[in-house]
């Protein structure tokens, strides 16, 4: 990662997407104020944050959909402020919009027929199909689909011209957690292409799961940059121990010289880990009656990053 | 590589015909009018229509032999006489409005003036008839008033030959409310189709991200548009041959296809989707536009003449009628291809191709193609 915004020929460069000091403003408002990343080739990049942190609003600046007030982006060498760039951005770039629906009466494999006839150059359908795993949902309507499946069919379109980016926005919000993981598999298959990823999420774990890279955006400014673990290491806080069902009464069981212990919600003590205490704590716990409790050590998320970064959950803001 | 615009047409054509609901409201339901409102007011009288117009006054009171005359028709009770006002300085004009009204025959018989003065001094009186040579109860019609004014004549003068009746031939057609009504209909299709189609286009598929989706391919904004235009042309000409071929074959319905009704097809599926567009641009929701869309279209099918002619209209809403885009649909289509007339029909014709100029690329500059 580069923090200059140099100007490499037009599809020459590893740099897929540049962005320095971008910004958009509606008036008083700040959408984006001043952020500034790279995304290398073969990256799957997350921009993460809570609705309303301006990762629509960066992600459809760099789809040209939308112009920057201030600072500059580069997809793939070209500027997406001018307009002679933004047809050669349009041409390489696959986006599968935020709550995108194909159109209900065509089938799968007309939806992809559709939105492949706007390019030059288009993937087989057959082949997209089959990364998206619709062989069987291939004649089918639109309409007729499951809400994961559906998104399947966005990923599928969005692959189409076989762009060299694909911008996901917010690719699962709304599915149930099997029809997530199935998106996720694809996203996993993209990546196993080697193919570069823009993804936007609010959901942590999501980030965590797929991302080379993260980027937490709060209130139009990016907040962290690194990889899940180097995020987790450097903000996460401490590891926790937890004792399952232990209640109020089990605080009151715990050993003396321990750390705070906290009470949470389920009932669930927990305790956090300085490093190379572990050891020594269970070997007092054993001693209690919490002995036979089941007992587990949970590693830092990045909902708990993003909760050290801001001073709260990305769930407290209706996500 | 299949052309884009190709893409968008073929796109909405298949996503049309696999809708049960659009095939109903573009065919089925205009045919279900047309059956409808063609066995309620379609039927025809046993009697003959007759205009009469007796100019043979006494001050504002008709001669006592002028209104024998009238009377002696009247009492064959083959005719449906509609008086014509004697003060009535155009009577074929007048007949030929008020018979397209109230869905009649156009043909008047003129009591002369002095026809009291000219029979009693023993001198021949002439009554004329005017009539479409072509109307289909010229024959009949005129066997009973030639036999009627004869009798007449006979009992007033004992003079049979003093009377005569001269027939004055007219060029027009016999309308009947089903020959008014199916370019209605038509315009009434293309009005709905238009509307509704850009309004479900350009509204539900910028709710469903398609048009956003669209905007980050190379896909230009009037690439779209013209696809849209593309597939209305097709629906408005699927509509018309439809609509025209079930009115010959149940009502017997003749029409003529030719360049004016052309011009108004291509009007239609530009003007009308025009004004979907900008309903669509101003009512950003789906639902509310559709909404929009019902608020535009039904007061414009009745205010512009698709069911009853406009003359009904009481004369405030005869004035709004003019501002509404469909009437010259409406109108030149019934020039075009029932009354066979082309002067009217290209006056139409311009006005509507105007109006859809207008209204297409307005919405085209309303519509939003980027996200701002």
């Amino acid at each position: 990662m580069s923090d200059t915004l140099a100007a490499p020929l037009p599809g020459q460069s590893d740099r897929v997407v540049q962005v320095e000091s971008l910004s958009k403003k509606y008036g008083d408002n700040v959408a984006v104020n001043g952020i500034s990343f790279n995304l290398t080739k073969g990256e799957v990049f997350a921009f993460l944050g809570p609705n309303g942190a301006g990762k629509t609003t960066t992600v459809e600046i760099l789809e040209c959909l939308r112009n920057p007030t201030g600072g500059r982006a580069l997809v793939l060498g070209y500027d997406v402020s001018k307009r002679s760039d933004q047809a050669e951005i349009r041409k390489r770039i696959g986006v599968l919009p935020q709550d995108f629906n194909a159109i209900d009466r065509l089938t799968v494999r007309e939806n992809i027929d559709y939105f492949g006839a706007m390019f030059k150059q288009q993937l087989d359908a057959d082949k997209l199909i089959e990364l998206v795993d619709l062989k069987d949902k291939r004649d089918a309507q639109f309409k007729t689909l499951s809400g994961g499946l559906k998104q399947r069919v966005g990923l599928a379109v969005s692959l189409v011209n076989d762009p060299a980016v694909v911008f996901l926005d917010e690719p699962t919000t709304g599915l149930d957690p099997r029809a997530r993981r199935d998106v996720w598999g694809v996203i996993e298959r993209l990546k196993g292409q080697g193919k570069t990823v823009f993804l936007t999420t609010h959901y942590m774990d999501e980030a965590e799961y797929l991302a080379d890279i993260v980027s937490i955006i709060d209130h139009g400014q990016i907040i962290a940059t690194g990889t899940p673990d180097q995020l987790i290491d450097t903000h996460g806080g401490k590891k926790t121990l937890i004792i399952r069902d232990a209640g109020q009464e089990g605080i009151s069981q715990l050993p003396p010289g321990l750390p705070k212990a906290e009470l949470r919600n389920a009932g669930d003590i927990a305790i956090p880990l300085n490093n190379g205490e572990l050891t020594n704590i269970l070997i007092s716990l054993a001693q209690t009656p919490l002995h036979d409790k089941e007992i587990e050590v949970r590693r830092p998320t990045l909902d708990d990053v993003f909760l050290n970064l801001t001073g709260r959950r990305v769930s407290e803001e209706g996500n | 590589m299949k052309s884009r615009i190709y893409t968008i047409i073929s796109g909405h054509f298949k996503s049309w015909y696999r809708s049960k609901s659009n095939i109903f409201w573009t065919i089925a339901f205009p045919l279900l009018l047309i059956v409808l409102f063609g066995a309620i007011f379609g039927s025809g009288s046993t009697r003959f229509d007759l205009y009469l117009q007796n100019q043979d006054l006494n001050g504002n009171i008709p001669t006592p032999l002028s209104q024998g005359y009238v009377n002696v028709l009247n009492q064959t009770g083959a005719f449906n006489l509609h008086m014509v006002a004697a003060e009535q300085p155009d009577p074929l004009t007048f007949v030929k409005n008020d018979a397209q009204l109230h869905n009649r025959g156009q043909r008047l018989l003129v009591v002369p003036l002095n026809f009291s003065a000219t029979v009693a001094s023993g001198k021949n009186a002439t009554i004329q008839l005017f009539m479409d040579q072509s109307d289909q109860a010229s024959a009949s019609l005129r066997g009973i008033v030639n036999s009627v004014t004869v009798s007449y004549a006979a009992a007033i003068a004992g003079a049979p030959d003093h009377l005569f009746v001269q027939q004055v031939g007219i060029v027009t057609r016999n309308i009947r409310y089903i020959d008014f009504f199916i370019p209605g209909v038509i315009g009434m299709t293309l009005l709905t189709t238009g509307v509704f189609g850009a309004v479900n286009t350009n509204g539900r598929y910028r709710e469903l991200k398609i048009i956003k989706k669209l905007a980050t391919t190379p896909l230009s904004k009037i690439e779209w548009i013209l696809g849209m235009v593309g597939y209305q042309m097709i629906l408005a000409t699927i509509s018309l041959v439809v609509i025209l071929f079930f009115g010959y074959a149940i009502f017997g319905v003749t029409a003529t296809i030719d360049i004016y009704t052309v011009g108004l097809v291509v009007a239609a599926a530009l003007l009308f989707p025009g004004i979907g567009m900008v309903l669509a641009n101003f009512v950003r929701e789906a639902e509310s536009a559709d909404a929009a869309a019902n608020a535009i279209t039904f007061p414009m099918m009745f205010l512009a003449g698709t069911f009853w002619p406009r003359e009904t209209l009481p004369d405030i809403m005869k004035v709004i009628a003019n501002f509404m885009p469909l009437t010259y649909v409406n109108d030149g289509l019934r020039d075009a291809l029932i009354y066979a007339q082309p002067a009217q029909a290209l006056t139409n014709t311009i006005i509507a191709l105007g109006l859809a100029a207008f209204f297409i690329v307005l919405g085209s500059l309303l519509m939003n193609w980027k996200e701002e």
